[in-house]
């Protein structure tokens, strides 16, 4: 498994990454960036921005809104979270068919080492808890004989980001209505440093895979992205945005 | 590309009844297909039961010496009511290329493919001859994962009129948190979308309909002559690895290489390596390719662990963290009929191990235990200390780690014995091995090395091997190398047992029910008391009567004073 280290990438720069290398190339791949900037919304494939997020909110301040090509739900990103990607042939796990559940539960065994040092992580519905709270959230992308799967880690978080996300209409059973604040929690009051914590990862994804840094550089050229693939990332517009809260106000 | 059946029976039995013929037409074709298998699609009236019921029968009656069928995919069309007609659209093979042509022969009418639509409130049928509207077939939603019953429609990646290949992508949808690419499974035009993006889609739902070109010779994507040589290159291949050991049945077991474990698998497994492939040096054969014969010839696609040995069912003495979950088939599905439930897997697993024991004379010892200091330790300590997630602590962790503690001053009853009977192994390490129930069977995962472990470890391993066990995901590794099982029934229900030892093992325990019963104190009063009884199976051959007493009474002294444990602490 290729291995690639990333310090404050733009998330939406690798978004076309992780879609190219899942669509376009036929190595197993696993991307780590630690944080990025500008913070940006992520909304899932089938997300519609006015029932997700205050739309308004967003478009006063300028946030960018980006649409990724996997599934799953909503996240604000910035500069305190760790995004952990993998993506897989068929033939690197031993699961009979790629579904999201069983994927989801091989991707909690292959972490847990990582997490030795900090009590009760567990995947808990769809989400990795510690406890009951969530410190990250997941999302995969499935196509013939591959898959991928990424993680958007709570290292830290600010409150006022996430005011700007709505509460979503589904909503995991172990919330029980409770606020964004009281539902998540940061990674950084249960490590020593982000440093450690990508370096547990590493460890932990070594016991089950023979992993090979490679540069960003090297990526570029060996994997041109001139190949031809369906791109389904994208970035709303500030047409689209007040487009899909137009409505809304007509109807006031 | 595909090959076309009707049926116009009703009733499952006799949808399998035909389709099993047709199967066997097919096999017959080419007998050596090594992998690859047949590929059913289709819908039919009825539930998820129906659809397993249906997937048995099939494997069941081509099965036995045709090694190419597994149904990998059946969909169930929760409206249409239950035994109605059933539309069977197509087999095709899913493995590989090469074998798609020798498929491609029409079975039902030499000279075209057919696909039948039953409308199942009218009973009217509609049939639409491919030679003459030039092929439609429908393209329906699959299954994209377990217990999804509905996705929603992202995006279409083609259009009305647009040309597709096999395996194009065709459009994308979401399914719990992952979004799906849906491929193509026939090359043909785009000739209607069933639905549009943000709609949701059923499973088993028509997505798009193609037209397929062309007669039914032209239906495969590459021509069939060429791929007709690929395939017979591929049979001679298969061929060649296997004659050049195939000297005599005599010395066949001389001349064919493999290694050790591969030949105690497949005595365990009472098959002959004569017609296995090897791919290893020389033509060895691997433990790879024995599991790959196992998986063709029996039609299963799960992986057969090589020593599985298993034990008869077992959940935790407190019923609430090993729950037996009863095997599939037992759906509640009531059709009138006799149900054939093939013997495969796990199932398969646990006839060979009972065979291989059925040599061992066993002797049955019982005991009762007074466990009342068990239960308020066990409980005392599972409400006040913290636990990692997912871990309870039960009492089989206390049994556990009192079983190792007194196998320290009896090891032979942790032992194992060779065939021949001319030596005993003592083994160092406590490998205790848990029987345990899952949907898929019986499985033994063991937990190793307990005399190392604290009460709190094993209890952590055992939340460990149970997930996994759930889940069909043990490895290798835990379910070999045990040393010495535990049964523990006691959950469903029942006192006593007569477990069947896990060979090689000398010893086997099956844990009863705990209940409350009134014991006579020497006052002449009576308290309530705990109590269990344990009974135990033992080879007679190596272990005596009297040894079985010694250890099960130092056991018991360990769990009727579990704070005796102390004295083993270091």
């Amino acid at each position: 498994m290729k291995l690639l280290r990333l310090q404050g990438f733009p998330i939406l720069q690798q978004l076309y990454l992780e879609e190219r290398l899942l669509r376009a190339t036929t190595h197993n791949w696993c991307l780590i960036n630690q944080g990025t900037n500008p913070p940006a919304i992520i909304v899932g494939i089938s997300g519609k921005p006015e029932k997700l997020l205050d739309v308004k909110a967003v478009l006063q301040d300028n946030i960018p809104v980006i649409r990724r090509f996997s599934g799953g739900g909503t996240v604000i990103v910035d500069t305190d979270t760790v995004f952990v990607t993998l993506i897989c042939r068929r033939d690197a796990v031993t699961l009979p068919d790629l579904y999201p559940r069983p994927i989801m539960e091989w991707t909690e065994h292959l972490y847990l080492p990582a997490f030795q040092t900090v009590p009760s992580f567990h995947l808990l519905e769809h989400d990795y808890v510690l406890g009951d709270r969530k410190f990250g959230g997941n999302a995969q992308s499935i196509i013939k004989d591959r898959f991928l799967h990424h993680t958007s880690f709570l290292w830290d978080y600010q409150d006022f980001r996430m005011a700007y996300l709505k509460l979503p209409q589904r909503t995991p059973t172990y919330r029980l209505a409770r606020s964004h604040s009281d539902f998540i929690c940061r990674l950084k009051d249960y490590m020593p440093s982000r440093e450690a914590f990508t370096d547990y990862i590493v460890k932990a994804f070594e016991q089950q895979f023979r992993l090979q840094e490679i540069s960003l550089d090297e990526v570029e050229k060996t994997q041109p992205s001139s190949v031809p693939h369906i791109t389904s990332t994208q970035v709303f517009t500030t047409a689209d945005l007040q487009q899909s809260i137009m409505p809304l106000i007509v109807k006031g | 590309m595909y090959v076309g059946m009707r049926t116009t029976s009703r009733g499952m039995r006799s949808v399998i009844h035909e389709l099993s013929i047709g199967l066997k037409r097919l096999t017959s074709l080419r007998p050596a297909f090594g992998d690859g298998f047949v590929h059913i699609s289709g819908s039919y009236g009825g539930g998820g039961a129906v659809g397993g019921l249906l997937q048995s029968e099939l494997l069941t009656t081509n099965s036995g010496g045709d090694r190419i069928i597994s149904v990998s995919r059946f969909h169930a069309v929760a409206s249409m009511p239950t035994t109605t007609t059933t539309t069977i659209i197509g087999a095709e093979s899913r493995s590989s290329s090469l074998l798609l042509p020798a498929m491609a022969i029409p079975l039902a009418d030499p000279s075209r493919l057919v696909q039948a639509r039953f409308n199942s409130s009218s009973n009217e049928v509609l049939t639409a001859d491919l030679g003459s509207r030039g092929g439609i077939v429908e393209i329906e939603l699959a299954q994209t994962g377990e217990g999804i019953a509905d996705c929603e429609l992202i995006r279409w990646f083609v259009k009305e009129g647009d040309m597709v290949e096999e395996f194009d992508p065709v459009c994308e949808v979401q399914s719990d948190k992952a979004s799906v690419s849906i491929t193509s499974r026939y090359k043909g035009k785009v000739s209607n979308i069933c639905f549009m993006p943000g709609d949701v889609v059923k499973v088993g739902e028509t997505l798009l309909e193609l037209i397929v070109n062309g007669s039914s010779n032209e239906q495969t994507p590459v021509p069939a002559a060429q791929q007709e040589e690929q395939w017979q290159e591929e049979a001679s291949t298969l061929r060649r690895g296997v004659d050049p050991e195939n000297a005599s049945e005599e010395g066949v077991k001389k001349e064919i290489l493999a290694t050790p474990a591969v030949r105690h698998m497949a005595k365990n497994y009472g098959i002959s390596l004569v017609d296995v492939v090897g791919t290893g040096k020389d033509g060895r054969i691997m433990k790879e390719d024995f599991m790959k014969h196992v998986a063709a010839k029996e039609a299963v696609r799960e992986d057969l662990e090589p020593e599985g040995h298993i034990e008869e069912l077992s959940t935790s003495v407190d019923g609430d963290e090993y729950s037996p979950i009863p095997p599939a088939t037992d759906s509640g599905y009531f059709s009138g009929e006799d149900t054939i439930i093939p013997i495969r897997g796990f199932r398969r697993a646990m006839a060979n191990a009972m065979t291989a024991a059925v040599k061992v004379p066993h002797f049955h010892y019982m005991e009762e235990m007074d466990v009342d200091a068990l239960v308020e330790l066990k409980n005392t300590l599972s409400t006040s200390i913290p636990l990692p997630p997912g871990v309870k602590l039960t009492y089989l962790p206390f049994l556990i780690k009192s079983l190792s503690a007194a196998l320290l001053k009896h090891p032979i009853m942790n032992s194992t014995v060779n065939e021949d009977v001319t030596e005993i192994r003592v083994k160092a390490s406590h490998n205790i091995g848990v029987a345990m129930a899952t949907s898929f069977g019986l499985v033994v995962p063991n937990v190793k090395n307990v005399q190392r472990m604290s009460v709190l470890e094993i209890a952590t391993e055992l939340s460990r091997l149970i997930q996994l066990a759930g889940k069909n995901m043990l490895a290798t590794e835990d379910i070999s190398g045990g040393t010495i099982t535990v049964s523990n029934f006691g959950a469903i229900g029942g006192k006593f047992g007569s477990p069947i030892i896990n060979v090689p093992e000398v010893a086997i325990v099956a844990i009863g029910r705990m209940q409350q019963v009134p014991r006579l104190q020497g006052d002449g009063s009576f308290v309530n008391s705990s109590v269990m009884t344990v009974t135990w199976g033992a080879d007679h051959r190596v272990i005596d009567g009297a040894t079985v007493a010694h250890f099960c009474n130092e056991w018991k002294l360990l769990i009727e004073q579990p704070e005796r444990l102390f004295l083993h602490l270091r």
